[in-house]
């Protein structure tokens, strides 16, 4: 059984038609991910995953169970975790107690909650700003706390939206490293992202979205020739080099 | 130093505040010092109350009037109708209250920011308004705007009712520092923490597996049952009530100013906003009241504009700096007289 199954999802706004029969399905322990032109539907795909608004029409299954009408704080106590696009840490709120908000979910007690935190916080390398004031961080640790924040809920599937914009090259080589390390413990990915380089040798598989609509969707190799991405997306066929 | 001894200043300062506030009344007599007292703690409780929702949860209600409205009618209706103790009454009265916030809140908390205060103001002046021109509520008698006088008992302990002012102080300080108390541990609870969630970032809350709209109507009906019994209080202190005042506008204001001027948030910003506010509000009402009515609201909104200006988050960190900075002279103080001692 799919870990996460998407059929036939549709969603319009008003006029706009923005994920047009979108089907998509995630296996338990890969990392899959959704590139496409800017306003292609990426982010809507995560927003009717999570929950943020419902379909006009289609089936979302999370371990074969239906999720479409499900308010976002339910999908994430199903499992699913999401960072977003644009960061949004709790500005007024210490890096540990942004962390503790997502522990909450799984554990009772503060002192429970500070030490699960305290956990997630080690794993993502960002244990001396524990105390700092989330809206003092730097982008690249904010980004950071976003990850830890969502980790911190135990999800079993994680959405990555573009957690590498606006890194350098070191904080981009740093942030691979640790996505690997979250599949290693056993959390599947579904990552949406703009920098070949990372998506292409991150990902198992890849699915290419286009004005609402899925165009392709293989392994890395298959999709960096494939035509009609490189028409609508990649402008030229994309040289994997070792990494 | 160990940190629980009677000699350490952190210790022993904090606790000596909370005594002199006990003995007051016992070396200060003049019942009008009394009273003012009375009015800063009432204030301060009731602001507290407001700061669950108003500061960790950053819904600013304009309209919390609604809830003193309610503990007190209900309270003084059972007094009058069926001789039931406002001891009692009180808690039937702060269960009404908690009811009408969630159902106020319901579809108020869906609105964000400016309408959501709005719209509590709208509440709470259509509630004042139905009260004014109701004589009476399913065939009981409320005397609309001419209010209603509390049946006097003298001196009453059963019926919560005294001839001095000290009763009234003890029991309005016990009830601040319970509001204190609740609010602390709110703070430090996971509610307490989806709180600040909600007021920080709405969004990324909810996907973190916060359910807003519970966590809010959560906050609104704990608030609301405290400040209704804070109503109660009211009703018992004056022993008159009238819309006016119970479900007045005024108050509701006084409310937000004292959280904001003090520090919306804080855990001590409610009564240090009090202490200083009640004084100045008492002042200009004694020597100015007479002839210009509200100008106290005038003063308000002036302390208010230069706090917003230059402290804009309230006075509770400034106040808690000095604190600190005295609190370690005096630790300082301490060991150098210790090694003084121990150099001999």
């Amino acid at each position: 059984m799919a870990l996460l199954e998407i059929k036939s999802l549709n969603k319009n706004f008003g006029g706009l038609r923005a994920v047009i029969d979108f089907d998509l399905s995630i296996q338990k322990g890969e990392i899959v991910g959704l590139i496409g032109p800017n306003g292609a539907g990426k982010s809507t795909v995560f927003n009717l995953i999570t929950g943020v608004y419902p379909p006009d029409s289609g089936h979302i299954l999370f371990n074969g169970d239906p999720i479409v009408n499900h308010k976002p704080y339910e999908t994430c106590l199903k499992g699913i975790g999401r960072a977003f696009q644009v960061v949004k840490p709790f500005p007024d709120m210490t890096v540990l107690e942004n962390t503790m908000v997502g522990a909450f979910s799984r554990v009772e007690g503060a002192g429970k909650a500070k030490a699960k935190a305290i956990e997630v916080l080690d794993f993502v390398k960002l244990t001396p700003k524990r105390n700092f004031m989330a809206k003092t961080l730097t982008i690249a640790d904010k980004k950071r706390l976003e990850l830890a924040r969502a980790l911190a809920t135990d999800p079993s599937l994680l959405l990555l939206d573009e957690v590498m914009a606006g890194l350098n090259p070191k904080e981009t080589e740093d942030t691979i490293a640790l996505i690997r390390e979250i599949r290693e413990r056993g959390i599947t990915l579904f990552i949406i992202e703009h920098v070949m380089r990372v998506i292409m040798s991150l990902s198992d598989r890849i699915a290419i979205i286009h004005h609402g609509s899925k165009i392709a969707e293989g392994v890395p190799k298959e999709v960096a020739q494939d035509e009609r991405v490189i028409k609508a997306y990649l402008g030229e066929a994309y040289v994997f080099t070792r990494n | 130093m160990d940190r629980f001894s009677l000699t350490s200043p952190r210790v022993y300062v904090p606790l000596g505040l909370v005594v002199i506030l006990f003995i007051i009344p016992l070396m200060v007599r003049d019942p009008i010092f009394l009273h003012l007292m009375i009015l800063i703690f009432f204030y301060a409780y009731l602001t507290l109350s407001w700061n669950i929702v108003g500061g960790f949860a950053g819904q600013v209600s304009l309209g919390h009037t609604a809830f003193t409205g309610i503990g007190a009618y209900t309270s003084t209706l059972l007094f009058i109708q069926l001789g039931l103790t406002p001891w009692i009454g009180m808690f039937a009265g702060a269960f009404l209250a908690a009811l009408m916030a969630v159902i106020i809140g319901y579809p108020c908390f869906k609105l964000r920011g400016a309408y959501f205060a709005l719209s509590t103001i709208g509440f709470l002046e259509a509630f004042r308004i139905v009260v004014e021109n109701s004589n009476e509520v399913f065939g009981i008698p409320i005397k609309g705007a001419q209010g209603m006088e509390v049946p006097l008992r003298g001196d009453s302990l059963l019926y919560f009712q005294f001839l001095d002012k000290e009763p009234y102080y003890y029991i309005i300080l016990i009830m601040m520092f319970i509001a204190l108390y609740v609010t602390y541990r709110i703070s430090k609870s996971k509610f307490g923490y989806y709180l600040l969630a909600i007021k920080n970032d709405l969004e990324a809350a909810e996907s973190l597996g916060v359910n807003i709209a519970q966590s809010k109507l959560k906050a609104a009906a704990i608030s609301g049952f405290l400040t209704g019994i804070g109503g109660t209080f009211y009703a018992q202190l004056i022993l008159f009530i009238d819309p006016a005042n119970i479900i007045g506008a005024y108050l509701a204001f006084e409310i937000v100013f004292i959280a904001v001027i003090g520090g919306r948030g804080t855990l001590l910003g409610p009564i240090l906003g009090s202490f200083l506010l009640i004084p100045v509000s008492e002042l200009t009402r004694v020597y100015l009241g007479g002839t210009y009515f509200g100008v106290h609201l005038i003063v308000f909104g002036t302390i208010l504009i230069v706090v917003m200006l230059f402290l804009p988050r309230g006075i509770n960190d400034s106040v808690l700096k000095v604190y600190h900075w005295v609190i370690e002279k005096l630790e300082r103080k301490g060991s150098h007289a210790l090694e003084g001692v121990a150099s001999r």
